[in-house]
């Protein structure tokens, strides 16, 4: 039988799992082949990134394993990318109780979905947002959004707050670096989430093959909403492009500048010490946010100045879904 | 108030090392630092170019600053050991390659050297999972022996104290009275540690992702190659540097995943050890080496280190450290010191050197690097 999760449209049978390797159809079914198994860590909201969405909480950060994209320079080839088979046995098997009780152990603000595609889990996720909704803990998640029409409807009703990789603009690009036919199926599904969810955008740039692009995608972007976050990322080559060379970061931040006055929120991250990760005011450009990138070590929130998500110098209202989490000292009474 | 200059290729930024904030700075010693770092763009931690790069830079240092005490850490074949699949003959010529690197090293800058190997690694046996206990288990550091238990229940002390594969159960008053502690650190620690048995190694929260394919061994013992005399213990060794940086210039190296199994020059074992207790590769061991003390409460193995990951702590690119360590060797040293390593952004932290030089990768990413300076001579 077809899946309907995402655009490859795979033929599932008994012993077909399909590009991404973890489903198959047992009579008219499509089940998953690995349920509830889980990786996770613990992190804070703004190193995933959302720099829109719980600020300064703490995330339990979930993942399983298979992708249903193959691009050249995946930064978590090692477990997106391997044969499911062979990886089962080095994650945890966890219900979604022990999940959400492990999140609640931590601490943590929120569950998000971020090591590879969610897509590839959709049936155990929406088993953990039950689970996870009745312990008041909203869930996010990174996603490709290559997902069918039917399971992007499912996406969004288990995710609240979303980042989706906008790697391209053009079928050429994603083609050529990722593996799959066409962009259309993802811009369909980044209109559609922006519509009914939280959602923000990260592209990684690699210079000389998508940065050619930016213009279009910041277009694209502020044709559907110009307050969509949107994150810049520095590619940092790994997987079959490991020897491929590092962004310019000045280059990329000049040409980013248009983008700037197309798009309230545009960040540009991913190194270390960036000076493009502070949010500014749209309306009068005072700093409302400020933040430290520590690429690889995560980002984290500085300051945030704009309680009641207002600006306090204008009163404007900065994008954001769901209120600040201040610092774990500050909540006990010890600073 | 110490600069730290994040240098993410072709591309540098000056903050201030415990704000995180944007820094203004020209005087010459900056400069310099800068120029150094430009020239030496990180390959990676399991580059084998890595420790290459760790005696280039060092070199280019020592030719820029003069310093009479310098550190270096060379910690590529820890990585790769511990990550890479690869053959016995193969892992040997990793070994060779280091210490061809540290000669290489001790010939081009006349240094005498003080190297210390930090333990040998072993294939993994297999995993301790403690993702189902009902109180909460934290591997910190990237301890294969060691992982933290908290608010336990009866149920998980029969499954711990049970298990063939842990070696030792540690109540928290049984680990402070071995070490001496204030209150605050010992707030800080498990209420139990768990200890794991040669070759095995837990799995639970913060555990890295990647599968460890050989992890660090028993090293209660640990080899240390030095002309300037012998230090029974590795607390011992800070004396032997400091009594002989006046009439020497001493570099202290230290050569991670390698123990007295595999060092391949005249050694004498030197203790790494306090009764069932050995430090595995990491800030606690050199700490330990660089203050002459004991260190196992800074970072205690498997303390709930992410109740302290927030907006309100300082040293940002300090890693795991909330401020940067007193009495290290180089920062009770009143004269010139470097330090430069390829094991993450510790280096600038656990030596207290005035000019520090480190790669800026976690978790095998790799970001670029950091240069700090502590003091300006």
């Amino acid at each position: 039988m077809q899946c309907s999760y995402c655009e490859w449209r795979c033929e599932l049978s008994a012993d077909s799992h399909g590009v991404c390797r973890m489903y198959y159809a047992d009579r008219e079914e499509i089940k998953e082949r690995f349920p509830n198994r889980w990786s996770y860590a613990v992190s804070r909201v703004e190193s995933l990134p959302f720099y829109h969405a719980h600020p300064g909480s703490r995330s339990l950060t979930i993942g399983t394993t298979g992708c249903n994209f193959k691009c050249r320079y995946c930064s978590n080839a090692y477990i997106a990318l391997q044969d499911p088979d062979t990886l089962s046995e080095h994650i945890y098997s966890m219900t979604p109780e022990e999940l959400v009780g492990m999140a609640k152990k931590l601490n943590c603000h929120n569950i998000v979905f971020n090591v590879n595609e969610p897509t590839v889990s959709l049936p155990a996720l929406l088993q953990l947002k039950e689970i996870a909704k009745k312990a008041a803990l909203p869930m996010g998640c990174l996603t490709n959004a290559y997902g069918t029409e039917e399971s992007t409807e499912l996406l969004a009703s288990i995710f609240d707050f979303i980042n989706v990789g906008l790697k391209g603009f053009t079928s050429k690009f994603y083609r050529e670096y990722i593996g799959v036919n066409k962009a259309d199926p993802i811009l369909r599904n980044i209109r559609r989430l922006a519509g009914i969810r939280h959602v923000e955008v990260t592209t990684p740039v690699i210079q000389d093959v998508n940065d050619c692009e930016l213009e279009d995608l910041a277009g694209f972007l502020a044709n559907i909403d110009p307050e969509i976050p949107w994150h810049i990322f520095r590619l940092l080559p790994e997987y079959e492009m490991k020897d491929a060379g590092y962004p310019s970061i000045e280059q990329i931040s000049l040409a980013l500048e248009s983008a700037r006055r197309k798009l309230s929120y545009v960040y540009f991250h991913n190194f270390v010490g960036s000076d493009w990760v502070n949010t500014a005011c749209p309306e009068c450009g005072m700093e409302v946010i400020e933040r430290l990138s520590l690429g690889c070590g995560g980002d984290k929130l500085n300051y945030f100045h704009c309680h009641g998500n207002q600006c306090p110098r204008c009163g404007y209202g900065i994008k954001m879904y769901g209120g600040f989490i201040p610092p774990l000292k500050e909540r006990m009474g010890t600073a | 108030m110490s600069l730290a200059i994040v240098d993410a290729r072709e591309w540098q930024n000056l903050l201030d090392l415990r704000t995180g904030k944007k820094a203004q700075d020209e005087r010459s010693q900056t400069l310099m630092l800068r120029g150094i770092l430009r020239k030496h763009p990180y390959p990676g931690d399991v580059d084998i170019l890595s420790n290459q790069w760790v005696t280039d830079t060092a070199l280019d240092l020592i030719g820029a600053y003069d310093p009479q005490l310098v550190c270096v850490v060379y910690a590529h074949q820890y990585f790769a050991g511990r990550y890479t699949p690869m053959s016995e003959g193969r892992r040997i010529a990793m070994i060779e390659n280091v210490f061809a690197e540290i000669e290489r090293f001790i010939n081009e800058s006349g240094y005498t050297p003080v190297i210390v190997g930090s333990g040998d690694m072993v294939k993994l046996a297999g995993e301790i999972d403690l993702s189902k206990v009902d109180g909460l288990a934290i591997s910190s550091h990237w301890s294969a022996r060691y992982a933290g238990l908290h608010r336990a229940s009866a149920r998980d002390l029969d499954y711990v104290s049970s298990n063939p594969a842990i070696e030792r159960v540690v109540r928290r008053d049984e680990w402070i009275s071995l070490f001496p502690g204030t209150s605050y650190q010992a707030d800080r620690i498990p209420e139990y540690l768990l200890v794991a048995r040669e070759g095995w190694t837990f799995v639970t929260t913060g555990t890295p992702m990647r599968k460890s394919l050989r992890i660090p061994g028993e090293s209660f013992w640990i080899p240390l190659s030095a002309t300037l005399g012998e230090a029974a213990t590795i607390t011992e060794i800070r004396a032997l540097i400091h009594a002989n940086l006046g009439n020497e210039k001493v570099a202290l190296i230290i050569v991670e995943g390698v123990g007295i199994h595999d060092f391949p020059i005249p050694y004498t074992p030197c203790g790494n050890k306090a009764d069932w207790h050995y430090y595995e590769p990491g800030d606690g061991l050199y700490l330990t080496i660089s203050t002459g003390t004991h260190q196992v409460f800074a970072h205690p193995s498997g303390y709930e280190y992410h109740d302290e990951n927030d907006a309100k702590r300082e040293y940002p690119l300090s890693g795991y450290f909330l401020d940067i360590p007193q009495h290290t060797l180089a920062s009770d040293f009143p004269g010139k010191s470097i330090a430069v390593g390829n094991h993450s952004m510790f280096v600038h932290t656990i030596f207290g050197a005035d000019i520090c030089l480190e790669c800026f990768a976690r978790n095998l990413y790799n970001q670029g690097c950091l240069g700090v300076i502590h003091r300006f001579k």
